[in-house]
């Protein structure tokens, strides 16, 4: 097997507006994601997290530090690294087994092979009857669905993620944070799983990087697998209430000096 | 039967207005309110109309008038689309189109008749040109504006699923960009129809434009009355043709999810 693991060294960014002052984004983030691990990093918003996963996506050059997966130094977007966005990113004009196949035509897969994958991911994330549906008939919950089985399509090696369940409501949230859970454990990945609900970040991460409100460092990192037990029991635990509260602490802080910037 | 009846009723209510004002056109001249010369009765222009057709006259007219249209039109697309789409791509291109097209686009390009004249002649060419001149530019406005706010994550989605730069365009760029090129053709088409008629009204010769001139000198009103009402019924066909495409086109697009 190989090892899907993720280094960030010293990484940092500046955000130049066409008009207006250069804006220090990230600064000195060193950050190490093992092999099979789910890692979240959590922060207010505009503390450039998801500017440290659009620099481990490639879509953004890194300019100072250096980021790399796999042992390999990134430098540009590529099919190992699967990527799933809060605004679903679908293909509209392709339907959702058209979206779900696409990153396997680019990889020359033989047609039947092709359907025959689709079939399978549209099973395990339930929409079976809506391979001919496009996007725009589909609730949010199922385009973040039809999203992630297109990443895992390709069968990544790791997983970013940008706040994937931020625009779905707070039900169809919990439900698909069940699902991932139960697809991550039958095809284990390495995951980058960016958001700023604490609650969301204990329940799914082994360890949870808390971030800095601008410019983004990382403040402190924490162990967020469960002691026993599966996830399902952890969130009725007195640990996962504890690690909850913990972190919001954490997150507080920097949560009211991102509002003081305004 | 029912959805039969249904449909029917639909489409006499949705054209009640119309049907309205022909009645009170009718009836207004039949009352000789203004006299027959000014406005001659629907019945008389239809009549007329009918005569023309049979005669085989307007068709001649008609269908030299729709076919300027259309070449000068499709030129106007072909052109506008890749302008636009090279202007997004390549500096230099946006480097020399960018002022033009902002100078160009608020400027009444019917102002160029007399150099088109000048430089095409008074036959088919000149008024082909001056068509596709003036449809070109909302075309090249709507197709750059399309390429340029596709959103960056469908790009960032393709990129990580393996894309190449090339197929971006191609399989990516264009497709998202589709609905609004199409708003810029369903704006240049009616434009086109009304450059054209100008263009034939001013230059003389074969097509409605002329021939309405030409019944106008003679003080044959109802003359120019059925070529308005033919221009009328085929533009509102041509555009009607376009909402169909684009709703074949479009299938997948939310104006046509249910």
């Amino acid at each position: 097997m190989t090892s899907s693991g993720i280094s960030f060294n010293g990484v940092s960014h500046t955000y130049r507006p066409p008009r207006g002052r250069p804006v220090l984004a990230l600064d000195g983030v060193s950050l190490e994601v093992k092999d099979r691990e789910f890692v979240a990093l959590l922060g207010p918003s505009g503390c450039g997290k998801s500017t440290l996963l659009y620099l481990l996506g490639g879509f953004m050059p890194v300019e100072t530090g250096t980021i790399s997966v796999a042992g390999k130094t990134v430098t540009g977007p590529g099919p190992d690294r699967g990527v799933v966005f809060q605004n679903f990113a679908l293909f509209p004009w392709k339907t959702v087994q058209q979206n779900i196949v696409y990153g396997l035509e680019k990889q020359r897969m033989p047609k039947p092979e092709r359907e025959k994958r689709a079939q399978e991911l549209i099973e395990l994330v339930h929409l079976e009857g809506f391979g001919d549906s496009y996007p725009s008939q589909l609730s949010g919950g199922m385009k973040q669905r039809v999203a992630i089985a297109r990443t895992l399509a390709i069968d990544p090696l790791t997983l970013l993620m940008d706040e994937p369940f931020g625009a779905l409501d707070a039900q169809t949230r919990t439900l698909m944070h069940e699902e991932l859970l139960a697809i991550m454990r039958r095809t284990p990945k390495t995951v980058v799983f960016v958001t700023h609900d604490v609650r969301e970040a204990v329940y799914l991460a082994d360890r949870v990087a808390v971030m800095t409100a601008r410019p983004g460092r990382i403040k402190e990192i924490v162990d967020t697998k469960p002691s026993t037990g599966s996830r399902a029991e952890f969130i009725h635990t007195q640990e996962y209430t504890e690690k909850v509260d913990y972190l919001w602490n954490l997150v507080r802080d920097e949560a009211i000096k991102a509002q003081g910037e305004h | 039967m029912e959805r039969v009846n249904a449909n029917w009723r639909r489409t006499l209510l949705r054209s009640s207005s119309v049907i309205l004002l022909a009645v009170a056109w009718e009836w207004g001249a039949r009352m000789h309110f203004v006299s027959d010369f000014l406005l001659p009765s629907l019945s008389s222009v239809l009549t007329r109309l009918f005569e023309d057709i049979v005669s085989g006259d307007i068709l001649v007219g008609l269908g030299l008038t729709m076919l300027r249209t259309l070449a000068g039109f499709t030129i106007a697309a072909a052109a506008g689309i890749v302008i636009g789409i090279t202007i997004a791509r390549i500096r230099v291109i946006r480097w020399f189109f960018d002022p033009v097209v902002s100078v160009g686009n608020p400027l009444p390009k019917i102002a160029f008749l007399p150099i088109f004249i000048l430089w095409f002649g008074v036959f088919d060419w000149s008024k082909i040109a001056m068509v596709a001149f003036s449809s070109v530019f909302p075309v090249v406005v709507a197709t750059w504006a399309a390429t340029e706010s596709v959103d960056k994550y469908l790009l960032w989605s393709a990129e990580s699923l393996g894309v190449s730069k090339r197929q971006l365009l191609w399989q990516i760029v264009l497709p998202a960009a589709m609905p609004q090129v199409f708003t810029g053709l369903q704006i240049a088409l009616p434009i086109s129809l009304i450059v054209v008629i100008i263009c034939e009204m001013t230059m003389g010769g074969q097509g409605l434009g002329g021939s309405m001139m030409t019944s106008m000198r003679f003080a044959d009103s109802p003359g120019v009355f059925s070529g308005i009402v033919a221009i009328a019924i085929v533009g509102s066909l041509v555009v009607k043709a376009m909402e169909l495409i684009r709703k074949r086109l479009l299938v997948w697009h939310e104006e046509n999810a249910h």
